[in-house]
């Protein structure tokens, strides 16, 4: 760690990583409701809905307060001088967390906006808002003191004003169905296939700049080409999501080939990871960082790319829309993608907060808690899909009622639910590994 | 490859493709009030959307293949299991899903409210989205409404279908009403013997269900009928 400031990275990690803690066993719950019979009283004051809501949202929480600390901890680095304001850094995770916590919470007692993923209540949507506000000012007012700019600061500062921006999006109440569904897209497709993307090629650059010693140039340059491909497919491959929700039939032609297109970044990513690592000054340490960067571009291209592709083709989409075809490339995405994504980060960043000699630390545990989290979603993904493949097959083409076909899904979910329980205990162990990191034996012999 | 031209990539492409997605916004905006029958969407239907929303259905139920996968895709509710059946399960889901593995919460709604959903996805039920799901497809339920007009001359049951006109409520193909379920949605779910006891007593199967009964038919008559309407789901590869 070279700037002061950079520490105040370290409490968001710490929140970010308690939260994700949080995530799972809402996870597994789910999965049990899908298997086995929840009896009438335990749905009536704990429906589905409600630990749905906690789930997907303590997700999007974890990730943003990961990817906000990473930013503060890659801004002062990228732009030569510390944060402008440390302070309000701080206290803009206070108030984060506060309304995180607030709005979860208030989802037990029936406090929601009803809209799957947005469930936050419009009164909360304003503190976030002030809280997004605090954050760019922090950031963009430090770069531009600094009048230092470069590309990955580029890329994160645009990724990060794109993702408030669209929230926007989300705040209004619509009163036409597919109005609303239309602009619901812009903040979560436009959020995962755009801004969020663009905050990751920012963290990947920067990362593989100072893991490889290859020179930032090329880096950089690769950069501007990935983010090219990322936001020419991903705008106008929000279509994808239009084609049934009452918007006009061309959107199946825009949606279909330009979604077509989305796996060609990531596989751009997967290929300019590999180059810098060919081209290294520096040896590839610590290793555990390492299984985590690899580990991240390959399942990002598998869960995002191919998993993707799968079913966004018109003709596909329209048997696979809305079944667990969804669920299971959604898990394996947002793992591949974002999951893995903050770890590496919080796996490169702790160490050197910390000042561990050459960013190195004991790794063992950490190494189980990477394979039985990794190992467990793929499995869980897979379970999701074969779900997916039956609802389609029995619900979509044989036309049985939804109820019908569920049956056999039961034992798939029974499966799903499983992997859950290794996936939580690995996740257990990356949390519990990520915030008692310790130095090397060696250097501390 | 250059800075220069990795640059110009990079504006080519974002710019390319944000300039078409914002053209087809403009342009979809102006096409949405026709295809999802505007002039429809009153107050009411408006007052289902924010009941709707307020009782978080949506993380559950999906609706226009959107939300929660853990109960039926309401996009095409009203027409497939019509108004009673919606109502009874919005009132007393306890009592509706009695029977079933899954369960629905009872949130208590006002009388108002129960009005105000279904109006809102009767409305829903209608908009334009290129006959998705397959499930609820206009072209699936035709071929059974061949059918019956196929075997009508010739199956007593059809013409038991006729006479004690199921279809003033029911719907089977194209034709009849969205009070009840459709038939063909009953054929695929429920066997023979069940529809027969249904139509005995349907207050002793659904109770608060709205079907008047058919007692005033012999046991026989009623057996017919239900092979009759588990024979439409044949059709669907059953």
């Amino acid at each position: 760690m070279t700037y002061k400031s950079q520490s105040v990275a370290y409490p968001y990690f710490v929140v970010s990583l308690l939260l994700f803690a949080l995530q799972i066993p809402m996870g597994l719950w789910l999965a049990a409701s899908y298997s086995f019979t929840i009896p009438q009283s335990v749905v009536d004051v704990f429906p589905f809905a409600t630990a749905r809501a906690i789930h997907t949202n303590l997700l999007v929480l974890w990730l943003l307060l990961g990817f906000m600390g990473a930013t503060f901890y890659l801004v002062p680095e990228e732009t030569g001088t510390e944060l402008a304001w440390p302070k309000m850094a701080l206290a803009q995770l206070a108030l984060l967390s506060a309304t995180g916590v607030t709005a979860i919470v208030g989802f037990l007692f029936g406090w929601t906006q009803g809209r799957p993923l947005l469930e936050i209540p419009r009164p909360l949507d304003f503190l976030v808002v002030i809280g997004a506000l605090m954050f760019l000012a922090n950031i963009a007012v430090t770069m531009i003191r600094a009048k230092r700019w470069t590309a990955v600061q580029g890329s994160l500062l645009g990724g990060l004003v794109f993702l408030a921006l669209m929230y926007l999006f989300g705040i209004p109440f619509y009163r036409n169905l597919a109005v609303d569904w239309y602009y619901w897209w812009w903040v979560v497709h436009l959020w995962v296939e755009g801004a969020f993307e663009l905050i990751a090629a920012a963290m990947v650059a920067f990362m593989l700049i100072k893991l490889t010693g290859v020179d930032r140039k090329v880096v950089e340059k690769w950069l501007y080409v990935e983010l090219g491909l990322f936001l020419f497919t991903g705008i106008a491959g929000t279509g994808h999501h239009y084609y049934w929700l009452g918007a006009p039939r061309y959107w199946l032609w825009v949606g279909g080939i330009f979604s077509a297109l989305e796996p060609f970044p990531i596989l751009l990513m997967v290929y300019d990871t590999w180059r810098d690592v060919r081209h290294r000054t520096q040896p590839l340490l610590p290793r555990l960082t390492w299984v985590y960067m690899i580990g991240m571009v390959i399942i990002h291209f598998i869960g995002a790319g191919m998993f993707g592709f799968a079913h966004t083709l018109p003709m596909i989409n329209y048997y696979t829309h809305g079944s667990q075809v969804t669920v299971s490339h959604g898990h394996l995405s947002f793992y591949g993608a974002y999951v893995l994504l903050n770890l590496t980060f919080f796996y490169f960043a702790i160490p050197r907060i910390k000042n561990f000699p050459g960013g190195s630390y004991e790794e063992k545990t950490g190494h189980w808690g990477f394979w039985l989290t990794t190992l467990g979603v793929m499995g869980m993904s897979l379970a999701f899909a074969v779900a997916g493949v039956l609802q389609t097959y029995l619900e979509r083409v044989q036309g049985e009622p939804y109820i019908v076909a569920q049956q056999p899904i039961r034992f798939w979910m029974f499966v799903v639910g499983v992997h859950g329980l290794v996936v939580l205990a690995g996740v257990l162990l990356v949390v519990k590994h990520l915030l008692t990191l310790r130095p090397p034996r060696a250097a501390t012999a | 490859m250059g800075e220069k031209t990795a640059k110009w990539v990079f504006w080519a492409g974002t710019l390319s493709s944000l300039v078409l997605f914002l053209a087809l916004t403009f342009d979809t905006n102006k096409q949405f009030a026709a295809l999802t029958n505007a002039d429809r969407l009153d107050e009411q239907v408006v007052a289902g959307k924010r009941a709707f929303e307020r009782h978080n259905c949506n993380d559950c139920h999906t609706i226009l293949g959107f939300g929660g996968y853990y109960a039926p895709d309401l996009t095409r509710a009203y027409r497939r299991v019509g108004e009673d059946a919606i109502k009874r399960r919005l009132e007393h889901p306890e009592t509706a899903l009695a029977a079933s593995y899954r369960k629905m919460p009872q949130q208590h709604l006002s009388q108002q409210e129960v009005t105000d959903i279904t109006a809102f996805l009767r409305w829903v039920g209608e908009i334009d989205n290129h006959d998705w799901p397959p499930q609820d497809s206009t072209a699936r339920w035709k071929r059974s409404t061949d059918r019956l007009l196929a075997s009508a001359s010739m199956s007593p049951a059809a013409a038991l279908i006729q006479q004690e006109s199921c279809l003033s409520c029911h719907a089977l193909g194209d034709r009849g009403e969205s009070k009840g379920p459709r038939l063909e949605w009953i054929g695929a779910r429920r066997g023979a013997d069940y529809i027969a006891q249904y139509l005995a007593d349907p207050e002793k199967v659904a109770p608060g269900a709205e079907m008047p009964a058919f007692d005033h038919l012999s046991q026989g008559q009623r057996e017919m009928i239900g092979e009759f309407i588990v024979a439409l789901a044949g059709l669907q590869g059953r």
